[in-house]
């Protein structure tokens, strides 16, 4: 449930619209200037050892390109819109400087929903099965038996134990008598 | 959507080789920061670490 996931409606009439740097026009309203910037920005140290320490943790490219995009938005250098334009050509830059340092990343941009084509599944979609291949999907094709009546329904005749069987089951057996192996 | 989802977006998209149409119109002369840019850029820069790892094997 997302409904309570967005903003309150009217808010920004609400708030003065000079608080916050991305409140005003940004600073950057070029595609190449916005990119430059990035890419400027990104060979400071700090920047740079961020960017490598943050890939080196296992976070996705993706991220470190959010986050980057985040802080020039709240220092109102460029707009959301024009952050977005840039995402493309940021990931791509610093997938080429992690490969120059040899960190291995991911782009983080994979369709998780997706699913993904097996050679079992493919040959089930084309009709091409093995013999071992089809002995199991008869096993699965067999379908589970439902006593009558549902779930909690009385067995039929030929489903009832025996009478020896439910004499086990009640005690009434006699039992063995253990016997001294050793005598 | 969310931010983060359409920056993944942007990224797929980019990735793909493609490039905002309506900005490279409003450009003079077409945006700079094109896939193909990213790709001689990639080849000079992955090129020279190349070079300077195999300078060091012969040395």
């Amino acid at each position: 449930m997302k409904m309570f996931d967005a903003p309150i409606a009217g808010a920004n009439y609400a708030a003065d619209t000079r608080n916050y740097p991305w409140h005003r026009p940004p600073d950057i309203v070029n595609y190449d200037e916005g990119v430059d910037y990035m890419i400027t920005k990104m060979k400071e140290p700090e920047q740079i050892e961020l960017v490598f320490s943050l890939l080196e943790i296992d976070a996705h490219v993706a991220t470190v390109v959010t986050s980057l995009l985040m802080q020039g938005i709240s220092r109102g250098k460029f707009s959301i819109d024009l952050a977005i334009l840039m995402a493309g050509p940021i990931a791509r830059y610093i997938s080429i400087i992690a490969d120059e340092q040899g960190i291995k990343y991911d782009m983080g941009v994979g369709d998780k929903d997706r699913i993904s084509i097996t050679p079992t599944s493919l040959k089930m979609a084309l009709g091409i099965m093995d013999d071992d291949n089809e002995e199991t999907l008869e096993v699965l094709e067999e379908a589970p038996v439902i006593p009558e009546g549902g779930l909690m329904g009385a067995p039929t005749e030929d489903e009832a134990a025996s009478e020896d069987e439910q004499a086990a089951m009640l005690g009434m057996v006699e039992e063995e008598e253990p016997t001294d192996e050793l005598a | 959507m969310k931010f983060e989802d359409a920056v993944k977006k942007s990224i797929k998209t980019f990735m793909q080789g493609k490039t905002p149409s309506a900005t490279d119109e409003m450009a003079e002369g077409g945006i700079f920061h094109t896939p193909e840019y990213f790709d001689e850029l990639e080849e000079n820069i992955l090129g020279e670490v190349k070079e300077e790892e195999s300078v060091d094997e012969d040395v």
